[in-house]
């Protein structure tokens, strides 16, 4: 006789009673192991005993047919909203069919008991197919438990048919769990700091902790866990701790399966110290979070230890792929970085050779500075390695003073972010910059961004080393920007500073910032000029894209007043960088294509409000008295009379371009002119030199100078020429030497000077030296083709006409035009030189006679540079 | 019930925005869009290489409004969309028939 099934109405109640009991007790405080083990035994407990009573109601016996408990619920955590992972496993086909009405029935009563049900079917020839659409499905078997039912069917199962299969398929379940681990983590922006992360799926989260925990068991990875890996271990099973109390009380306070930890709930978690309290929480100095911020700087250093954990086994298993060229480079550099070396790079992966060595934070230091030069990530056990000796007494640091010099090797290579990652990871960001230690795990709430201040920071590095190879449209305008700018470190360094102001108790996040910028401009002994560079990038890292969203940037008062915010086409190219960098790092969509394209026409605009006012906006010394004054400061004995008839007429650019301590030394040669007419200086900055003279002016002197240099085989990359009201000529030209003849021979750079004076004077012929270098620098033909382009502008100038030349570069090219521009009788007033790669972009600020030229005479001058350039 | 569509300019989007909020008009739909009408683009020169805006960069604001607001919130646009220059912009207005909730199925007014 088949007995009766428990009525719901019994069943009911008790299971609400247990459930109701459970949450109670994790409320007053019993731990989320504890609770979700009750939890799983309650289910267990009702599926036993329904799965008993639809046999008996049904008359049916439990061979052939048994029930399996899969993923979180095999392993015993079984939160209070998760689904019931159940597989139904039959003898054979038979038994499936036979089974049917049985498993409806079952089903339906755990449903109407508020169990929410995921079940799949198989018979155990099903169970030894692999699915290869359906990895999920293979994973989730990895943690079967027995439920009830035909235990032989079970053990025949778990022993004898899954471990073969398992064994076959391991290549494919790596590889498949490789696949969608990734997949996973970069629907999450591959990143922890998250402001609303999700407990469960995101990057950190307990999923992070599984993945590693099956790619372990995949790989059949048996070793015992030594030293710091068991350390490790210890770490991250504390981190589950945190984030299944975490997620228990998500369940609770939604009502359903969200693991989303809002703002809400951040704060009512802070508030009843969730995890803090029993010590897997704690913080490191056993202080008890006091905010919401505090309190979500416990769950990133948790979630942190479970990402760093899943990335070193990532790693472990799979190797970055690369492409033929990239293992070659590889090869070649890790053989040449071998001998001898404490690092080198294996399989796309910078890896420690000598680990010791490492506790010379000089040597750590050129680890990172090799990392960020050849965009190599530097691998997790290398990184793991490092920590070790980070923290360990008996390898006290050395050099722990890391100047500024070390630091922008760094900060101004082509990809800053290979090496910041990680030693913001190692704790060596902050050793070096502590103001970032500010904005730590930091949320602010905000409705657009979608990261903590500290990872925001970091990824406008990344976006704009990305504009290397721009993974879309966005970047495309933005690419040159980047290759071409200067002092990228001051900017990288703007970037790591421009938000640490929210970090601190101040009404003005930028004001703090540049509080912060004070502090660390002193540490690393910035140069003033360094500092206000990054002083300017932060106190306007606003500015451009409040003139994009809030003026009209096709009215032509928008931008003069915002070129007269900015000052110089240098700090623009870099405010436009910074700017298009912090868009994008707000949310992936923040930066729209139509947001990159005002930005872009701003700064086309700007960039040409610059070079067409040059000579408009001209210096009334008089009316400059702070920086006169700064500049006596810097010129002893110099009188005030004095600097301003030298600068009476000079282009405002030149004040832009130019530090005070550079204008005292110009106005130092200035003095000296009565007894040599022609006055030059010589500095050099890493391979390239700047060549700065002064003189009255005389014809055709721009192209003297360009043909001196070229018959020196040097190669002129950029330019300026101004004059002032009485005639004088400032030249700079920066060039580079091609053939390092003024490097490898020092006692050359006396010689050249002469020579340069000597040709200005009129005491030596130009020619001869042009001579012997014209046939050779010919003969290279150029890597990319530029078209000659030769404009005219006779409206943007009062005084002149602008000539713009953009023509394919090569030595030799300014002394051409110049010679060109003399030879027609054209002056010179304003000259803006600069390149591009092989392009020449040229500006030049023309007069005949003192008045603009005539249309016959740029018709003329037109036919000629045409002919001259190609 | 009308359907308000109005073209503006960028820049006056921030103090429309205010303006109508002012109003009482909370819920609207914001488009970044390209276009031109009579205002023209124009080309722009960059290092040697030319860049043509034809299509200037403009904000379509959309709401569904009852009748009775709708001669204030055209009125309150343009007073503070306006710069007197080519390019400010349009306003379109186009009747609607129904409106539903999709939580709660309301319709008509209610459901604006």
């Amino acid at each position: 006789m088949p007995g009766s099934p428990t009525p719901l109405s019994v069943l009911g109640p008790q299971c609400d009673d247990e459930r109701h009991r459970i949450r109670r007790l994790f409320e007053t405080g019993t731990s989320a192991r504890e609770t979700l083990s009750a939890l799983c035994a309650l289910a267990d407990r009702n599926i036993q005993q329904i799965f008993g009573d639809v046999l008996r109601v049904h008359n049916a016996a439990p061979q052939g047919l048994c029930l399996i408990a899969l993923g979180g619920y095999g392993r015993r955590r079984l939160f209070p909203y998760s689904d019931l992972d159940i597989l139904f496993l039959f003898g054979g086909d038979k038994a499936e069919q036979e089974s049917r009405p049985l498993i409806a029935e079952f089903s339906r009563t755990l449903w109407d008991l508020g169990f929410r049900v995921s079940s799949a079917g198989r018979t155990v020839e099903e169970c030894r197919r692999i699915e290869e659409d359906n990895a999920e499905f293979h994973l989730a078997l990895l943690d079967r438990r027995f439920l009830a039912g035909d235990a032989e069917l079970f053990e025949r199962l778990d022993k004898k048919v899954l471990p073969g299969s398992e064994k076959q398929a391991r290549p494919f379940l790596l590889a498949q769990l490789q696949k969608l681990t990734n997949e996973r983590l970069a629907r999450y922006g591959n990143t922890i700091y998250h402001l609303e992360p999700n407990v469960k799926e995101a990057p950190g989260g307990l999923r992070d902790y599984q993945a590693g925990t099956w790619l372990r068991r995949i790989v059949d990875d048996k070793k015992e866990l030594r030293g710091a890996a068991a350390a490790e271990e210890e770490l991250a099973a504390n981190a589950v701790d945190f984030l299944s109390a975490i997620r228990c009380f998500l369940h609770y306070s939604n009502g359903r399966n969200d693991n989303t930890l809002t703002y809400e709930l951040q704060t009512a978690a802070s508030e009843r110290l969730l995890g803090a309290e029993n010590g897997t929480g704690g913080s490191r100095t056993g202080d008890i979070p006091r905010s919401a911020a505090e309190w979500m700087r416990l769950y990133f250093r948790h979630a942190r230890t479970l990402n760093r954990q899943l990335l070193r086994y990532l790693e472990q298993k799979a190797p970055v792929p690369q492409s033929l060229k990239q293992r070659l480079l590889s090869a070649a550099r890790g053989a040449r970085l071998d001998a001898g070396k404490t690092f080198a790079i294996r399989d796309g992966l910078l890896e420690v050779l000598d680990l010791p060595a490492l506790s010379d934070r000089a040597v750590t230091f050129s680890l990172f500075a090799e990392a960020a030069r050849t965009s190599t990530p530097v691998s997790r056990d290398a990184e793991r390695g490092i920590a070790y000796i980070l923290t360990h007494p008996e390898l006290p640091a050395k050099n722990k003073q890391v100047t500024w010099v070390a630091l922008r090797e760094i900060l101004g290579a082509d990809y800053p972010g290979f090496a910041l990652r990680p030693m913001q990871r190692l704790g060596l960001l902050t050793e070096i910059l502590p103001e970032f230690q500010l904005i730590d795990s930091l949320v602010v709430r905000d409705y657009y961004h979608r990261y903590t201040v500290d990872e925001h920071s970091l990824r406008t590095i990344e976006h704009l080393q990305e504009l290397a190879e721009p993974p879309d449209s966005r970047g495309t305008h933005f690419t040159q920007l980047w290759k071409t700018a200067e002092q990228r470190e001051l900017l990288v360094l703007a970037m790591l500073l421009h938000d640490v102001g929210k970090g601190m108790p101040v009404e003005n996040h930028v004001a703090g910032s540049l509080e912060a910028l004070e502090g660390a401009a002193e540490r690393l002994h910035l140069s003033p000029e360094e500092k206000a560079e990054v002083h300017f990038l932060i106190e306007h890292h606003l500015d451009m894209s409040a003139t994009v969203q809030r003026r009209d940037i096709f009215d032509a008062g928008t931008i003069s007043a915002f070129a007269g915010t900015v000052g110089t086409q240098e700090r623009l190219q870099r405010l436009c960088l910074l700017t298009y960098a912090d868009i994008h790092a707000v949310n992936p969509e923040a930066l729209t294509p139509w947001k990159a394209e005002m930005l872009w026409q701003l700064f086309v605009a700007t960039s040409n409000h610059f070079s067409r006012t040059l000579d408009r906006d001209r210096l009334h010394a008089s009316d400059e008295k702070s920086m006169l004054e700064r500049v006596r400061a810097e010129a002893a004995g110099a009188s005030i009379a004095e600097l301003e008839r030298f600068l009476e007429g000079f282009p405002r650019r030149y004040l832009a371009v130019h530090s005070a301590r550079e204008i005292a030394a110009h106005l130092a040669l200035y003095k000296k002119l009565g007894a040599e007419p022609v006055q030059t200086e010589l500095t050099s900055k890493r391979h390239a030199f700047s060549l700065t003279l002064l003189t009255a002016d005389r014809p055709a002197l721009f192209a003297t100078i360009a043909g001196v240099l070229a018959g020196w085989g040097m190669n002129i990359v950029k330019a300026d020429a101004f004059a002032n009201a009485a005639g004088i000529v400032l030249d700079t030209f920066h060039f580079v030497d091609l053939h390092r003849t003024l490097e490898l021979n020092p006692s050359e750079i006396e010689r050249f000077r002469q020579s340069l004076a000597d040709v200005v004077n009129g005491k030596a012929p130009l020619e001869p030296l042009l001579k012997g270098r014209e046939s050779a620098s010919r003969a290279r033909p150029p890597k990319v083709a530029v078209p000659t382009r030769i404009s005219f502008d006779d409206a943007s100038s009062d005084h002149s006409t602008l000539l713009e030349i953009v023509a394919q570069d090569r030595p030799g090219l300014l002394y051409e035009i110049g010679s060109a521009l003399a030879r027609l009788g054209c002056n010179i007033e304003v000259a803006l030189i600069d390149t591009e790669g092989q392009k020449a972009i040229d500006v030049f600020y023309l007069t005949e006679q003192g008045k603009k030229l005539s249309s016959q005479k740029q018709d003329l001058l037109r036919e000629v540079l045409q002919g001259t350039l190609g | 019930m009308m359907k308000l569509e109005a073209i503006i300019q960028p820049s006056r989007f921030e103090s429309v925005k205010d303006a109508l909020r002012e109003i009482g008009i909370e819920g609207m739909t914001v488009t970044e869009v390209r276009g031109h009408g009579r205002q023209k683009g124009h080309t722009e020169v960059y290092r040697g290489r030319e860049y043509t805006v034809d299509l200037l960069p403009k904000i379509k604001l959309e709401m569904v409004l009852p009748d009775a607001v709708v001669n204030t919130v055209v009125e309150t646009i343009l007073k503070t969309a306006k710069t007197g220059k080519i390019g400010d912009g349009k306003i379109f207005l186009s009747r609607v028939e129904e409106a539903i909730r999709i939580r709660n199925e309301e319709r008509g007014e209610n459901a604006l």
